[in-house]
């Protein structure tokens, strides 16, 4: 039977799109125009060649990491203890991961402010080191409901009773089922929570701004207020990150343990007959 | 002195008890099968001496040890599950050798012991491959392979094959005795496939709510079952009313016949009443073998199997079922017609509550 070609669909995905698309395009375009008369990338130089660009992407990037090691330290053993353990309480365990999405991020900094300022019991903010906890702490709980929905996903995933139970039999702890048969089994799932995590925390600008932090999020603000052409070769930096993330995300959620990162044809040579 | 012995062990969930003072002692070397429906305490008592679940009361003792409260990691088992369960980030070599890295076996050892064990579930060609690239039998040998690599001391095996196609279930079962009676180890293993356990089985556990209804070899168990429920669940049974004689042990009122039973009646009720079992290949069309015994009746179904094709007779009240052995030249009766089935006395049993 002859299929009719879908023009109306097809129509329909390109309206849509394009609500998407054609903004990116022009800023695309706008971002080139930086030396007058002709297309360049004179604004990407400019922002690479910026010490604040560099200082405040390196700030972000490694409270981004740390942020995302102790939400998996947190999370992983959480969700694997909520589906082991208790799985009858693993509907609460979820709304509170999903606080974060409800609670906006002014009213947990003004939180942490009150809780931990230089008047409390615990100073935090009293101190540059503190007052950087306080932005990490921040970005694991802005980044829980991310992180514990692509762990606790990946847990769905793999029988993690069963495979619990099959490691003990055979004479592991309960350490050694952790690290040697669960984690590397969601390791894919820990590691899309992890690019989401990234992707939050590295543009992030509420945390940052209040607790006063040399991080991108509020560069990039900045940027936008004092320059033209580099805030949009900017976005459309952290727009291709982002899709970076995704891109990795994907190559790790769908790959196979034991298989090749790349096709065999670039791996080696092909052999003739 | 047995080598796995369970006493009087009980388990609650909550307020539902799943497993009532169970009782067993398996000797080195034997393979039990725990044989029930679904939600009859098997698979919790299999549990309980794994070390997955505790038993609210009673004793485990392995080899002379106790290890009702002992961690499952410190019980020297090896458990083969239903859904598998092999390591999806591990290749078969990877599987086999994980219970062998954690008993600290060095890695020549442990490669001649991974080689040996793949050599005997016949998977040697694909050591290198992941557990996504095999199919459920060959991840049903490798679960195998992996859980008798670390030499456990008994072997464990909740419903295996009940994943597995009928043809690749029949032949894996048939390995799996194979591999137990070559090793010699002490096997439970748990299943609601009553041809399954009657094949391959020193002794099976007939489990009912929570109780061992009868222990005993696949013969006793098929030929002499003492509960209604035994009788019932293995095999196919045709359970009629009789009424004992006045004045007689033996002789009983069955189907309008009387019948001398070969053993006096010992369950009869106040007013005298009994249940009589016979099994389906007890009953013939033909009077030979010493068939002292005939009910008449009208044929109410034919049903043809394959081997077999198998009559329901209304006879009185009763419905009667028994097997014919099919062959080309064999003209089975037809639906409505009478026919005459025969028996042995001597294969009419009793039935207990």
């Amino acid at each position: 039977m002859k299929t009719r070609f879908p023009l109306a669909a097809v129509l329909t995905a390109l309206f849509a799109a394009s609500f998407f698309i054609v903004p990116l395009i022009a800023t695309f375009y706008f971002s080139l125009k930086m030396t007058r008369g002709e297309l360049g990338f004179a604004a990407y130089a400019s922002v690479f060649n910026s010490a604040a660009f560099l200082n405040t992407i390196l700030y972000s990037t490694v409270a981004s990491l740390i942020a995302i090691l102790i939400g998996a330290i947190i999370i992983v053993p959480t969700a694997y203890w909520v589906r082991l353990k208790v799985p009858k309480l693993r509907p609460v365990v979820e709304f509170v991961s999903l606080l974060p999405l409800i609670v906006p991020p002014v009213v947990l900094v003004f939180g942490y402010i009150r809780l931990f300022g230089s008047n409390s019991w615990l100073p935090l903010t009293a101190s540059t080191f503190g007052t950087d906890i306080l932005l990490v702490v921040g970005y694991v709980v802005l980044s829980m409901p991310y992180m514990f929905r692509a762990v606790d996903n990946g847990m769905a995933a793999i029988d993690i009773t069963t495979l619990t139970e099959a490691a003990e039999s055979l004479g592991a702890s309960r350490l050694r089922t952790i690290t040697a048969v669960i984690f590397p089994n969601v390791r894919a799932a820990i590691i899309s929570g992890a690019f989401l995590t990234f992707s939050i925390s590295l543009g992030e600008f509420v945390l940052a701004s209040l607790l006063n932090r040399p991080a991108f999020g509020p560069y990039l603000v900045q940027l936008g207020q004092d320059r033209a052409y580099e805030p949009a070769a900017l976005a459309i930096m952290s727009f291709g990150f982002t899709w970076g993330c995704m891109v990795l995300m994907q190559l790790f959620a769908t790959r196979k343990p034991g298989q090749r990162w790349l096709p065999r044809l670039f791996t080696r040579p092909a052999q003739r007959s | 002195m047995s080598f796995l012995s369970i006493t009087n062990a009980v388990k609650t969930f909550g307020t539902n008890t799943v497993v009532k003072g169970f009782d067993l002692a398996v000797q080195k070397g034997e393979f039990v099968s725990f044989l029930g429906p679904s939600g009859c305490g098997k698979t919790t008592v299999l549990r309980m001496i794994a070390g997955f679940e505790r038993p609210t009361s009673g004793m485990i003792t392995i080899d002379g040890r106790d290890v009702t409260d002992a961690a499952p990691n410190k019980r020297r088992i090896g458990m083969v599950f239903q859904a598998y369960a092999l390591f999806p980030n591990m290749n078969v070599f990877g599987n086999i050798a994980f219970g062998l890295k954690i008993a600290g076996l060095g890695k020549a050892e442990t490669e001649a012991r991974v080689k040996e064990m793949l050599g005997l579930i016949g998977l040697s060609h694909l050591a290198e491959r992941f557990p996504y690239e095999l199919s459920g039998g060959q991840q049903q040998r490798v679960a195998l392979a992996r859980a008798l690599a670390p030499k456990p001391q008994v072997l464990l095996l909740d419903e295996p094959l009940s994943a597995l196609d009928a043809k690749i279930r029949v032949s894996l079962r048939e390995e799996i005795r194979e591999i137990q009676r070559q090793l010699g180890i002490t096997t439970v293993f748990v299943t609601h496939d009553q041809e399954e356990a009657m094949s391959i089985s020193d002794r099976i556990v007939v489990m009912n709510g929570g109780r061992a209804d009868q222990i005993g070899t696949p013969s006793d168990i098929y030929n002499r079952p003492r509960t209604r429920f035994v009788a019932g669940f293995v095999g196919t049974l045709n359970v009629l009313k009789a009424r004992v004689l006045p004045q007689t042990a033996r002789s009983v009122a069955v189907g309008g016949k009387t019948v001398e039973l070969a053993q006096p009646v010992t369950t009869a009720d106040a007013s005298g009443l009994l249940s009589l079992a016979l099994r389906p290949e007890s009953l013939s069309l033909t009077a030979s073998d010493g068939r002292d015994v005939a009910f008449e009746g009208k044929v109410k179904s034919v049903n043809f199997m394959g081997s077999v094709i198998r009559i329901r007779m209304d006879v009185g009240d009763e419905t009667l079922s028994f097997d014919m052995f099919n062959s080309p030249d064999l003209v089975p009766p037809s639906v409505g017609d009478l026919a005459t089935a025969h028996v042995a006395s001597r294969d009419m049993f009793e039935l207990s509550a």
